[in-house]
């Protein structure tokens, strides 16, 4: 057996004790797609009549912030996703069962491999929830198939670096306690973009920083794929964003997993 | 001088007598029963000593506000209103109530811990009036509901907010939110007897707070809402709290929220003030 099948094999066993984790644990899923669903209720019913008067168009209203929020709303799911892992990532650091499996005969990195695709496998379900939730309360997307799968590839590749980048502050941290504190910056980086209302309506400072952090432009690409709006250099910013992310996070993710604790 | 003849000299001296044994026990009149009001107080400054002691729960009646002051003000108040400042004029009596009425479930929290600590056994062996510890931990409350609101208060008037109702105004805003938030804490102190543990206390009052805090007129007018969501909103208490102090730190009077808040605060007081108090006896 090459070392290519060993580490395939081993990965995928990892990846099938992450889908048992979630099956066993249903709350940390849940709780991925809570807060979000809460979000995308409390602003189109409660502040989507205001926000959409201000978005203008041929509608307005309630109907117009529907369709506006929901790019956020994913990048939302995606962050509370990013936190789930870093939970689980710490839980099992601080166990010990990692320390069991270093002394054993298995491929190293398919701990964090296994980690990797349960978290793309639980994101990709919370994000299903969150457009079918979306879609019964009137959001009206208007893209084609190709269109849909554009977006899918957007949020998978954008899910996969903050999944990195969640596996890493999972590792870095010393208690599962502040794994769960350390990524909830992510989920304020869409209200700190153009996820909730146009950056043109931001103070200068605060639209200065909304205009150029990394979820803008994945959430402007999401916003012209699904919906028609105008793209521009949107999409090559969420590319080259999300590859740096992933990137830099495997690369400190691997090294901080290697060293002796 | 050996240690048998020191203990033998002792046992000379001391004659034992009923008169000799009243002398040790009771070397004056009984201490004299503190007032309801007296005790009240006193329970109240432990409250404020707990506040003393561990400064971070002062973190919630601070940062919290702060942070939901500035993250609407500066993020949705142009989007909202138009402009930053023209949102702020509306948004801040709504987020020092919603700020307020937040905290109240620490009232609950810390009446749940002093029973899990055991130190409630202790203070019903007291001779005092009964509801007194109770009426303390709300005493030390409506202190930091002060805090809260003029710390709001304080960054309002730093972002820009002008309250036309002037010092008074804002005196009599405060004041009313400060009465309605020490009637609603019955509530969780009910909760605090009734449930286990602090983070199930602690949970109850997070799935009450938060959709009757959101849902309510705290960050927009209730008529861009929905119908079906418009007629919660509108028997929402807090939604007639807002609705009043708004109107008094406008300079102005809102007879209708005014009723309302001043007969579902004696209702609250009432039926949860008895409710605690006949938990508080059966335990």
């Amino acid at each position: 057996m090459s070392t290519m099948s060993y580490a395939l094999t081993d990965s995928t066993i990892m990846f099938r004790r992450s889908l048992l984790h979630m099956r066993r644990y249903p709350v940390l899923t849940f709780m991925v797609v809570f807060l979000p669903v809460v979000f995308l209720l409390l602003f189109v019913y409660v502040f989507g009549g205001t926000l959409g008067n201000g978005l203008g168009g041929p509608t307005g209203g309630r109907s117009a912030y529907a369709n506006y929020v929901v790019p956020g709303i994913l990048l939302m799911t995606v962050a509370g996703a990013a936190q789930g892992t870093a939970i689980t990532v710490a839980m099992d650091m601080t166990e010990g069962i990692i320390d069991r499996f270093r002394t054993m005969a298995i491929y190293r990195p398919s701990v964090l491999t296994g980690h990797v695709l349960g978290s793309m496998v639980q994101s990709l379900l919370s994000l299903v929830v969150i457009i079918g939730i979306a879609l019964a309360i009137g959001f009206r997307p208007n893209a084609t198939p190709i269109e849909w799968l554009a977006a899918a590839g957007v949020l998978m590749m954008v899910t996969y670096a903050v999944v990195w980048l969640s596996v890493a502050l999972g590792l870095v941290t010393k208690s599962v306690e502040s794994a769960s504190n350390l990524p909830m910056p992510l989920l304020l980086l869409p209200f700190l973009g153009s996820g909730f209302v146009p950056t043109d309506s931001m103070p200068a400072a605060l639209r200065w920083f909304a205009e150029y952090q990394p979820f803008t432009p994945v959430i402007e690409t999401l916003r012209g794929l699904l919906l028609g709006t105008e793209i521009g250099n949107s999409a090559w910013l969420a590319v080259a964003w999300s590859v740096a992310i992933t990137v830099v996070c495997f690369v400190w993710a691997k090294q901080l997993y290697n060293k002796e604790r | 001088m050996s240690t048998a003849t020191t203990v033998e000299a002792q046992e000379a001296t001391y004659t034992f007598s009923p008169e000799t044994l009243q002398a040790v026990l009771a070397p004056g009149d009984a201490p004299r029963r503190p007032s309801w009001l007296s005790a009240s107080f006193t329970f109240g400054w432990r409250a404020m000593l707990k506040i003393k002691h561990v400064p971070e729960q002062l973190f919630d009646v601070t940062a919290f506000p702060i942070m939901m002051t500035l993250m609407f003000t500066y993020l949705f108040g142009g989007a909202l209103a138009g402009s930053t400042t023209e949102y702020l004029q509306f948004l801040l009596p709504g987020i020092m109530v919603m700020s307020v009425v937040m905290i109240t479930m620490y009232t609950g929290v810390a009446v749940n811990t002093d029973i899990v600590k055991g130190v409630f056994d202790r203070f019903r062996t007291l001779p005092i009036w009964r509801p007194s510890t109770m009426v303390g931990y709300l005493l030390g409350d409506a202190f930091r509901y002060t805090v809260a609101s003029l710390v709001i208060l304080g960054v309002g008037l730093i972002l820009g907010f002008r309250p036309e109702g002037g010092v008074v105004g804002v005196a009599a805003g405060i004041g009313v939110l400060v009465a309605f938030s020490f009637a609603f804490s019955w509530i969780w102190t009910m909760f605090g007897l009734l449930l286990r543990s602090e983070k199930s206390v602690m949970g109850v009052s997070m799935m009450v707070l938060f959709p009757l805090t959101f849902l309510s007129n705290v960050f927009v007018d209730p008529n861009t809402m929905p119908g079906w969501l418009q007629a919660f909103v509108d028997i929402n208490p807090i939604s007639h709290l807002v609705g009043a102090v708004r109107a008094l730190m406008d300079g102005g009077w809102d007879t209708t929220d005014m009723t309302w808040v001043l007969v579902s605060g004696v209702l609250i007081t009432v039926v949860f003030g008895a409710l605690t108090m006949r938990l508080y006896n059966r335990r």
